[in-house]
């Protein structure tokens, strides 16, 4: 153990209760005390003993838990009263933690065995105190007295291996804010992390695409120069001039001898011109910006289907289907919208909104503040509204998610559904998840319409001011003219797109955001299993398989197996037995490195598994399981899946060789008959058969068949035992089976139970051991004799 | 069971032990405190040094039948006490006293405030044993609605939190919590 970190207080007390060589080996911060109570406690593993040190419950305290803490520079805990119990490690043979439902006990047997509960914590500890556990167990001298294999086994013996990170509790902190990771895996702190860099991450969504982005921010330009313009030819020029048979602007424009139908006609051809070119560009505009969306859309949904394919199994153990289906397919579009629809409009509306303002305040500036002073109110409004739109969009999302997962949970079950008859109860479950998403769709079209109510009166309010306004400078004073007035009107109304855009552009940035936040949690979530940046090349290997000491549990408390060390000769068979949930699934799991130990090592040819290239590995270990999957697509395709060059000849070989290639003739198309999920359905055994066919074809030096018949007939099952023990030769095989009949060939065979190898060796040594083989040898026998 | 030659009339026996519901008779029945303060069991002629005890429906039905099992990894059952409430005061202290332990979990009762940020959503609470401070992954599962008004929320390290009725929450607090609703 490098570094233990307790507070100097507690150490001191070490050193006045303990004996002067004692050196301290573990320790592990509690949280609970046996009342269940929170209350701080710390329990420390010396060489000679086991501390365990408690403080009285505090309830004025607050308790933190993972992602809540903070890192502390100092030890702030010296002012408690610790009480302290001493456990000679002699007087006590073993130290196992028992997890409860939501906290865990840690739990003494002394010599006569009786077990104490030393202190209770929350899951927070229990990496900690696990180490702490099985510490003890390797104290000198434990070993021994521990039970042997077989035994009850709460306790979890076994040398020391290299744990996963063996990081301390200590290094997960944000440097910038001191708070801990949420997840240690992925070191990103949620408090520190700015909403600008997901902004700018999903900015260079768009690089690929800059040419036709500057085309369209020349479109939107020149829109929003005709913009400009259109209120003066409308106003001005019409009212002032042409109407009023001021032609003094025609020599302006190089007509000098005109007269004014000409002008008439002039200004409106002008004017039809601008609106025509406005309309050109507007639907050129669309065309664009409907191009870009759709790259950007299917660049992003593919970066994030990419990036799932690279995560752990653990990850998608852990989700709903649905709920990551939400997220390829509906996020993308969301965080489009805004950068589309609208970002380029934040410099056309800010270009629009600072030149009409100008020009406004050079015709009136009385009138253009008066329009003008409403809109910091409908701005204010709209970043106030920010957070409730947040959470709105949160809400909708979670509410997608659910009517996703609900429709997939059905389709998935269909068969159930309708077997039991409750297609009501299911319609009943689904419109209530419908009716949630649909709520808050509401909810969001209340916030705009709340929105818009506000941004609509101001606008009018500001409106009304200014034709008052107007009437006042015409009638009382003469200081303007109709036309000024109309051509401020037009600015005014000219105003309102900006306007509207302003008080909006933040609920679209919520929108966009939180969609993107949760796009770029799928992206930069970091696979469990990595590979080894320099791999070890394999070249032709030989298929020796070795497990050494290998501890893993899908939940660090909870091993699923303890300290299994297993040889595979190349080119041998292994046999596995056990009862169901004994570990053998798991153990084939570890070999294809879906997870890794978390002690221990696996070697293929002596290389530790952990440094070899997934295609090296996944090319040279292939497993035909008890879950097959058939893809969408045709037979010949999901036979060649791991290998798509390959020649008909060898599909039509590995499938003979499945016992697969009459039924697959049986089928009005052979082998391009389309299965899966829309395609023809196939039977238990039939997909087993071909994903046998899929394995041989994958020709790997390893092959592991876990329960690959326990779906097909008896007489299918000899077929394919056959094309199994032809499969096998060359090859390292590992079989797991529950009809032991099936593993007559294997060179030798072991019996998993409680994820311990409790038995090993061949099928005549197993028998003479008359254990669990023998056992259950005898029931398949007799039972098998009964039937008959 | 530790006759190693095969017996399969014994072996239909356990099979049928295992697909028989044992109610324990409160009389039958005698609980005790083991020195290292667990409970442990007497039936009959039968004594257990240590039990565990479990509820079959932990949410929706806890006074009600509960299993009684022996302690090992593949634990068994031994029988089931139909209703806590017929059986006598110590003996239910006892076995009380180690279901808290097992489903150890704070009562919220005041929301002080939840942040979610980036997939994590930060909780400030109130609960029966002091104010709490959790995280929890906003993808999915981690809120879980036993009913329309309770709920049970699950930390990144599987801690668990509980609102026993969202309605005695005040509106302000209810809001807060709206995201998961």
């Amino acid at each position: 153990m490098k570094e233990v970190k307790i507070p100097k207080k507690i150490e001191k007390l070490i050193r006045e209760n303990g004996e002067a060589d004692e050196e301290i080996i573990a320790s592990s911060a509690s949280d609970m005390n046996v009342a269940c109570e929170y209350a701080d406690g710390y329990v420390v593993l010396t060489s000679k003993a086991l501390y365990v040190f408690a403080s009285e419950s505090d309830s004025k305290q607050v308790h933190l838990f993972k992602g809540a803490i903070v890192k502390k520079d100092e030890d702030t805990e010296d002012d408690k009263e610790w009480h302290v119990r001493r456990f000679p490690a002699d007087d006590y043979k073993k130290l196992t933690i028992e997890p409860q439902v939501a906290c865990s006990l840690l739990v003494i047997t002394d010599n006569e065995d009786v077990e104490r509960t030393l202190t209770v914590f929350s899951n927070l500890h229990r990496k900690s105190m696990f180490k702490l556990s099985r510490e003890f167990a390797h104290l000198p001298g434990k070993e021994e007295k521990g039970e042997g294999p077989g035994g009850p086994g709460r306790g979890f013996g076994g040398p020391h291996g290299h744990g996963r990170g063996g990081d301390g509790e200590g290094e997960d902190y944000c440097p910038k804010c001191g708070r801990m990771y949420p997840n240690p895996e992925r070191k990103v702190c949620p408090h520190c992390i700015d909403r600008k860099t997901i902004f700018t991450r999903t900015l260079k969504y768009f690089g690929p695409y800059k040419i036709r982005i500057v085309a369209l921010i020349i479109m939107y330009t020149l829109v929003a120069a005709l913009n400009l313009v259109w209120p003066y030819l409308n106003g001005t020029v019409l009212y002032d001039y042409v109407l009023k048979k001021n032609l003094e602007f025609l020599p302006n424009i190089g007509l000098r001898n005109a007269n004014i139908m000409t002008a008439l006609l002039l200004v409106i051809i002008t004017m039809f011109a601008a609106k025509l070119v406005q309309q050109l560009l507007n639907i050129l505009q669309g065309a664009t910006t409907a191009k870009i969306v759709a790259d950007v859309v299917c660049d992003m949904k593919k970066s994030i289907f990419d990036s799932m394919g690279k995560l752990s199994i653990s990850f998608f153990k852990n989700r709903q289907t649905g709920s990551l289906m939400t997220r390829v397919l509906n996020d993308a579009d969301r965080v489009t919208s805004f950068f589309i629809d609208d970002v380029p409009y934040i410099f056309i509306h800010s270009i629009t909104l600072v030149t009409t303002v100008l020009v406004m305040v050079r015709i009136n500036w009385q009138m253009a503040l008066a329009s003008m002073f409403l809109l910091p109110i409908s701005f204010i409004f709209s970043f106030k509204f920010r957070p409730k739109f947040w959470n709105a969009f949160g809400r909708r999302h979670r509410a997608e998610r659910s009517v996703n997962n609900q429709v997939n949970d059905n389709l998935t079950g269909a068969r159930v559904v309708k077997a039991f008859g409750q297609e009501k109860k299911e319609e009943h479950r689904f419109s209530s998840a419908n009716t949630r998403l649909k709520d808050t769709e509401m909810s969001i079209v209340r916030l705009d319409n709340i929105f818009s109510a506000i941004f609509q009166l101001t606008h009018n309010a500001a409106g009304i001011i200014i034709w008052c306004m107007g009437a006042f400078f015409i009638l009382n004073k003469g200081t303007m003219a109709l036309g000024i007035l109309v051509t401020f009107i037009g600015y005014t109304n000219q105003l309102d797109g900006p306007m509207r855009f302003m008080s909006r552009v933040f609920r679209s940035w919520s929108d966009s955001m939180n969609a993107a936040q949760r796009m770029f949690e799928i992206i930069d979530a970091v696979p469990e299993i990595l590979e080894d940046e320099n791999p070890v090349p394999l070249d032709n290997p030989k298929g020796d398989i070795e497990l050494r000491n290998v501890t893993f549990g899908y939940e660090i408390n909870r091993p699923v197996l303890k300290n299994v060390s297993l040889n595979i000769p190349a080119g041998s068979m292994l046999g596995i037995v056990g009862r169901s949930g004994a570990g053998k699934t798991t153990l084939v799991n570890l070999i294809s490195r879906m997870y890794d130990p978390n002690e221990g090592q696996i070697l293929f040819d002596g290389i530790d598994i952990k440094h070899i290239s997934f295609h090296d590995l996944r090319r040279n270990v292939a497993m035909v399981s008890q879950e097959t999957y058939i893809f969408m697509g045709t037979i010949e395709e999901n036979i060649a899946y791991a290998n798509p060059n390959a020649a008909k000849a060898e599909i039509i070989r590995a499938a003979k060789l499945a016992s697969a290639h009459d039924f697959i003739l049986r089928m009005p198309d052979g082998y391009n008959t389309v299965v899966g999920s829309s395609g023809r359905q196939l039977s238990g055994g039939e997909r087993q058969r071909i994903s046998i066919a899929r394995a041989i074809l994958a020709d790997p030096k390893i092959l592991i068949l876990d329960e690959a018949t326990a779906s097909v007939d008896t007489e299918t099952e000899r077929a394919i035992q056959a094309s199994i023990n032809y499969l096998i030769k060359g090859r390292t095989t590992i079989y797991i089976a529950h009809r032991l009949s099936t593993l007559r060939d294997a060179d030798f065979l072991c019996v998993i139970d409680n994820g311990e190898i409790t038995e090993r060796g061949t099928h005549a040594e197993l028998e003479a051991l008359r254990g669990t083989y023998y056992k259950l040898m005898e029931l398949q026998t007799k039972a098998l004799a009964l039937k008959e | 069971m530790e006759d190693k030659e095969f017996n399969l009339e014994q072996m239909e026996k356990e099979t049928e032990e295992m697909l028989k519901i044992n109610i324990l008779n409160p009389a039958e029945a005698k609980f005790f405190r083991t020195k290292g303060g667990f409970a442990g069991l007497k039936v009959k002629e039968e004594e257990y040094p240590r039990v565990q005890v479990v509820r079959m429906f932990p949410f929706t039905d806890p006074e009600h039948y509960i299993s009684i099992r022996t302690v090992e990894e593949r634990s068994k059952e031994i029988g089931i006490i139909e209703d806590m409430s017929k059986i006598d005061a110590e003996t239910r202290a006892l076995l009380l006293e180690q279901l808290n332990l097992r489903y150890f979990t704070p009562v919220i009762t005041k929301i002080i405030n939840i942040k979610d940020l980036h997939g994590f959503a930060y909780f400030d609470v109130l609960t029966d044993r002091g104010e709490c401070r959790f995280t929890i992954h906003m993808g999915g599962g981690a809120v879980v609605h036993l009913s329309e008004t309770r709920v049970i929320i699950t930390d990144l390290d599987e801690n668990r939190f509980e609102i026993p009725d969202i309605m005695k929450l005040s509106a302000n607090e209810r809001k807060k919590l709206d995201l998961f609703l």
